[in-house]
């Protein structure tokens, strides 16, 4: 059934609205989670600065740079095909929100093959595997359990991200939303983009801050 | 097309996100450049500036109305509050000396 006015709303942009404060409200919610994980990494990086740069530089840095490409480029095709709905090119936009599920499940593929390979050399979460036997600086395996924690956790939140995005397709192709009602998928696409700008700084702290650097 | 929807333009949209390519390449670039001391505040305030190009264009808070912000803006406030004292506890930490408190020693080793 299309999308359609509920009764305590008075007309759909009231209703879009509505949903929209939910979505952010959540959003905010989202951050302060993820924050206090970051906060973690603050105060171990500061006590531990030498480990984790050492950590760093065993880090994938290949892999985790190509993973930011990958999400950067599915934020763009989502908020495309934001913009082709409300144009009323159904198509098109079921189309670029198909890509950007495609490139969510990219990402998800190149992180399993990251954390195999962690897994080769002997990094496991928890501190445990031959890794920290030559590498026991203090630090570095409060920074790889880090980084399976957050980057776990976030992995868990692309895969959140697909299924909204897969059921708003299906909405699309069903003509359920459309060109008289974007929003749904403008707010499940604000949810996706929040997925990338956590990424946006995984990526620096996990990969690209080197040892030598002291907070 | 619908009344209330602010639509960004194809344009916007793809000069965003070349923007954003472009700051991960030079966040990349850095890592390579050696900067020492630096390499901590400059790959933050380039994903920071990432950061708030995605919510302005990508996430439309440019277009929204006051209270989407102001829901925003609550939890960054929080976050800026605790994750502030935090920080200020933490980078000023000295380990106390391991001794006894004053007058106490005659008391447990006399």
């Amino acid at each position: 059934m299309a999308e359609q006015v509920v009764e305590h709303f008075e007309d759909m942009e009231k209703q879009a609205h509505a949903a929209r404060l939910g979505m952010w409200i959540f959003l905010a919610s989202e951050v302060l989670f993820f924050s206090g994980l970051f906060a973690l990494y603050t105060t171990y990086r500061t006590e531990h600065p030498h480990g984790f740069g050492v950590a760093v530089e065993h880090n994938t840095l290949a892999w985790g740079s190509i993973n930011t490409g990958v999400l950067l480029v599915s934020s763009y095709t989502v908020a495309l095909g934001v913009h082709e709905l409300r144009r009323g090119r159904q198509r098109t936009s079921a189309l670029l929100v198909g890509v950007t599920i495609f490139l969510g499940a990219c990402f998800l593929g190149i992180k399993t093959g990251e954390y195999l390979k962690h897994f080769g050399e002997g990094i496991y979460p928890g501190g445990v595997g031959d890794f920290y036997r030559e590498h026991g600086e203090p630090g570095t395996k409060m920074f790889f359990t880090l980084y399976y924690c957050m980057t776990g956790l976030h992995a868990v939140h692309v895969f959140a991200g697909m299924c909204v995005l897969g059921f708003l397709l299906w909405k699309i192709v069903r003509r359920e939303i459309g060109e008289w009602a974007p929003h749904p998928l403008a707010i499940g696409a604000v949810y996706w983009h929040l997925v990338d700008v956590i990424w946006i700084f995984l990526w620096p702290l996990f990969y690209l801050i080197p040892g030598g650097s002291v907070r | 097309m619908t009344s209330f929807e602010h639509d960004v333009s194809a344009r916007s949209l793809f000069f965003t996100w070349l923007a954003l390519m472009l700051l991960a390449g030079l966040s990349l670039a850095l890592r390579f450049a050696h900067i020492g001391a630096f390499s901590f505040p400059v790959a933050l305030g380039i994903a920071f500036v990432k950061a708030l190009l995605v919510a302005l264009v990508f996430m439309e808070l440019a277009f929204e109305k006051p209270t989407v912000r102001f829901a925003l803006l609550a939890g960054v406030t929080l976050l800026s509050v605790m994750l502030s004292l935090m920080v200020a506890d933490v980078l000023t930490r000295t380990i106390p000396p391991l001794e006894d408190p004053p007058g106490t020693a005659q008391r447990y080793h006399g």
